[in-house]
Order: structure tokens, then sequence, then C-alpha cells
């Protein structure tokens, strides 16, 4: 699979996530990738660690070494970014 | 359009004026003409040389500990003071910049070595006679500030460990550490990765944030003129400028604090009147405090969240515990919550439990005690205990709230808005946010010398028990 179709993947199961811990009244789908999701009110900061957790069990990141940076799991894009970086 | 609906939109506009377009176009237009004198770059340098100039002030103000030696000169001590603290940003900002060359344990546990180093100087200054050597006192007087700059230098290492601050500048960092905007022990706008991702790039983006900043200030001005109304009317302080103007009417109702001690006494829905007064008074006045900070931190043209947003319309625990004092909450969330959540990993429930009580039982009790430098400083244990034994149950409250909170929460996720029900819902749960806090506020709220036992009585008196 080439690189934009891996990335389009990921991206379509993340939405799917993001489905299941927004809060009510928020158009997911009209997101740009690069907004930030907690500023967009789509998820409070705290759920961050649902995203953190989805991360660990979905693509075995290890976020023991490199620490929990909110700012990367703030965006749709940045969350993808995590992954090809840290899942290869 | 009728008056009313006319009116309610030239309301709008007034307040959102820092977004109307041709305003922001304006304002725009007139920093571009500045061109390079207010770069991003340029105005970080600006503010870094401000704050180090700041810094000198500050430590000359800085009051001296009982038991020092008077005839040792303030001056001298400031100016030996002075490296200390530079010495200390220096270490800092290498150590970020180098940090894939740092030893493996202090990569491992940054944070931990750079509160070890907090620590052993006042283990320095606990081990060593008082009120002789100069040295000791310009020792004291940096350890007297470094509750400041520690969590300043936290960010400051969180970058390096990201990686962030490979290739930055010392001017990218020394603006944030001694801020000009102000700011307590908690860092308003946290450190360089967050102001760097929310520094206006563009003289669009620095209108819109300068804008929003003015915006900002005007609110801390009404809050402010609300804390004033509200210390006359509702508590009816003497000293109050008001008094005048209201022909001596007030409410007259007591303070927490003066209740909990036996100052003062007051039948039982009076005394739940001055639970909720004091936890809008508390709100009114942390909002206006960090508005200006936030304000003054936008007109230097980042883009950063507000300290306090909407608290008292909050319909959970978590949530307000989000809205009312931000940065505090993102310092403990940071420095607190994430690494014990990433390092436990057990059940989903545990996990967030035992970062729950990390951050706001353990991590919440930690600063407040690191903030009290001078009886650390002293070395004066018993007073600690004697100001934060309470505390203690209030961390635990809070902690045990939001755990709760939170839980509850992550089940409600996904749910329609429908299915969170009506105005009066909202408002059933808005009154229950009030009340847990305004409960568990009795064990927090400063008040001298009043002991646990006497606090715990008041709570249960409140519910008609004791």
């Amino acid at each position: 699979m080439s690189e934009d179709g891996a990335r389009a993947r990921r991206a379509a199961d993340l939405l799917r996530f993001l489905r299941t811990i927004q809060k009510p009244g928020f158009p997911i789908d009209e997101l740009d990738e690069g907004a930030n999701l907690v500023a967009a009110g789509l998820v409070d900061s705290l759920a961050v660690l649902q995203i953190a957790m989805y991360l660990e069990d979905t693509y075995g990141i290890n976020f023991v070494v490199r620490g929990i940076d909110p700012g990367e799991l703030m965006s749709v894009a940045g969350i993808l970014d995590l992954i090809e970086r840290e899942a290869g | 359009m009728t008056a009313l609906p006319a009116l309610r939109e030239a309301l709008r506009r007034m307040r959102n004026f820092h977004e109307d377009e041709s305003l922001v176009a304006r304002w725009a237009a007139c920093l571009a003409r500045l061109g390079p004198w207010i770069s991003a770059g340029r105005r970080r340098l600006l503010l870094s040389l401000a704050s180090l100039g700041l810094l000198v002030v500050s430590l000359a103000g800085t009051h001296t500990l009982p038991g020092e030696n008077p005839a040792s000169s303030p001056a001298m001590r400031t100016t030996l003071a002075i490296p200390f603290a530079l010495a200390l940003f220096a270490l800092c900002y290498l150590a970020a910049l180098r940090f894939d060359r740092l030893p493996a344990v202090v990569r491992r546990r940054p944070q931990v070595t750079l509160h070890l180093l907090f620590w052993v100087v006042l283990a320095v200054l606990w081990a060593t006679p008082t009120a002789e050597s100069l040295w000791r006192q310009a020792i004291a007087q940096f350890a007297l500030v470094l509750p400041f700059v520690l969590w300043r230098c936290g960010y400051l290492l969180k970058s390096g460990q990201r990686g962030r601050a490979k290739g930055s500048a010392w001017s990218d960092h020394a603006f944030y550490l001694w801020p000009v905007w102000g700011g307590s022990e908690t860092p308003y706008g946290k450190g360089f990765d967050y102001l760097v991702r929310s520094e206006a790039q563009s003289a669009e983006a620095f209108a819109r944030a300068q804008l929003a900043g003015l915006k900002l200030l005007g609110l801390a001005v009404v809050w402010k003129a609300a804390v004033a109304l509200m210390r006359y009317l509702v508590w009816g302080d003497p000293d109050s400028p008001l008094a005048g103007p209201f022909d001596g009417y007030t409410l007259g109702i007591p303070r927490v604090a003066t209740l909990i001690s036996g100052a003062s006494a007051a039948p039982l829905p009076v005394a739940w009147l001055s639970v909720y007064c004091d936890l809008v008074w508390n709100t009114l006045k942390l909002a206006a405090v960090g508005h200006v900070y936030i304000g003054v931190l936008r007109l230097c043209g980042f883009a950063v969240f507000r300290n306090t947003y909407k608290p008292l319309l909050s319909e959970s625990i978590v949530e307000f515990w989000n809205r009312y004092y931000y940065y505090f909450k993102e310092l403990m969330v940071e420095f607190f919550f994430f690494p014990t959540f990433a390092r436990c990993r057990v059940r989903p429930w545990l996990r967030t439990f035992l970062a729950i009580f990390a951050a706001a039982f353990a991590g919440n009790l930690y600063y407040h005690v690191i903030a009290e430098q001078p009886r650390l400083v002293a070395g004066d244990f018993a007073g600690l205990w004697g100001t934060y034994h309470p505390r203690v149950f209030y961390c635990f409250l809070l902690a045990a709230g939001i755990f709760v909170s939170m839980q509850r929460e992550q089940k409600r996720r996904g749910q329609s808005a429908a299915a969170r029900g009506g105005m009066a819902r909202r408002v059933v749960r808005i009154a229950g946010v009030w009340t847990f806090y305004g409960i568990i506020h009795i064990w927090g709220v400063a008040g001298g010398a009043s002991t646990f036992g006497q606090r715990t009585r008041f709570a249960l008196s409140l519910v008609g028990l004791g």
C-alpha cells in the first residue's frame, strides 16, 4: 500500500475512533485535518488520554520513553504524523 | 428590526469587536508598517531583554528572612544571587539544547533531576548556620525565587525532551522564564512549545492576537469592578470605597473563613449563601488577574487560551477544573498526570485513577508546599504542616471528585446532545458543580489558623450535623 493510502486508512480509523469519544453536536466530518480538536470543541483536553490509549493499543506506541505531548494529539494531522514517526 | 434585537446585535458586536474583520484588517495594516521591527524573532528578543531586567529588579525586591544578619548589604546579596539564577537558566537551556547528550538517568527523569536540584539547594541552607555568611544569604535569596522559575524551567526541559529546543537561541526561552506579562509560580502561557505554537507569524495574526488581548484586558476591568462591588455589597467590607455611594447598604454576609474559625456566626441559609458567594468571589478574582496576564501575553503576539473561561457554567467537576485555572490544570496534567499515565500500564480505570491522584492530589499538594518558599527556606516544617494539613483533605476530595466526574464523562461521550437533557437538567448539573467546589473549598480556603477539625465541623453543620 502506498504511503498516501496508508495515511488515508489510518485517518479513517482515527475518525471512527474520535466519533466514539467526541462531545455531542460537533460535526467531525467537516473538520480540517490540521484543526485543533480541543479548540474546535470536538473533544475536551482530557480526552487526550483516550487518544493516547488508542495509539498504544492500535499502533503499539510507547509513551514511557517519549512522554505524552498533548500538542501532538490535538489535531488529526498531528496524530497521523505521530503514528508515522513512532509506528513506522 | 425592532429595538430589542437591534440592541442585542449591537451588544454582540461590541462584545466581539476583536473579530470584526474590517477592524482586524486596519489594525494589521498598521502593524505591517512596522515590518521587521515586530517580527516574531525580534519580539522574543525584546521580551527576553525585558525579562532579564525584570529578574534583577525582582531579586532586589525579595525580602530577607527572619534571623538574617541585617548589617549585610542587600545590594551585594542581590548581586550574588543574580548569577545563581542566570546559571540555572543557562544550565536548563543547555540541557534542553543537547538533551540527547545528557546522562541516561537525567534523560529518563529530567523533571526529577530539576526538582532534586531545588531540594539540594534547600538542604544546603538547612545544613549551614544562619545569619553570618553573605554567600548563604545570596543562596537563600536565590532559593526564595526558585519556585517561581522551577516549573518554567521544567517546560524548557520538556521542550528538550521532545526535541523541540534544538537550534533555538537563548532569546527563544529567556522571555518565558521570567515573563514580563507576570504570573505566579504557575506559568501562564506554559513554555516554549505552546508559546511557539500560539505565536502570531503574520501581521494579521498579530492583529487578531492583540485585539483579543485588548478584549481580555477590558474583561479584567469588568471583573475587577465586580469584585469591588461584591467586596462591599456582599461582604460588607467597611474599608471599601463603595461604602459612600451605597449609603451603608450591604448584605453583610460573613466570609467562609470567619464562619469556620467561629469569628462570626450565621443561620444555615446564610452559611450556604456564604459558601456559594465565596466560590463566585474567588472565581471572579482569579479571572480578573488571569485576564491581565493573558491579555498582556496576547498583546505580545501570543494567541493563547484564557486562564479562566466561564467555569461557573461548567456542568461537570472535571469541566470546572479545566476552565477555572487552566494553566494550573495544564501544569498538573503535563508534569504529573501524563507521566503517571504513560508509566502505569494497568487497567484503564486504575490507570486513570492513579494519574488523577498523581496530579490533583500529590502534584497539587507538592506545588503549594514548594510555593511556600519563606517557610521552606527557613525550615519551618511545623508552620508548613499547620497551614497545609487541611489542604491534604481538600486535594483528596478534589482528586476523588475529578475521577468520578471523568468516569461519568467518558460514559457520556458519543451521546447525542438531546440525551443530556434540557435546561432544567443543565441547571441542576451546574448547581451540583457549585456545591461540590463550594464544599471542598472549606478545606482549601486560606484561613490562617483554622484547623482541620474546625473546617470539618463547619462542613458538617451545613448539612445539619454537628
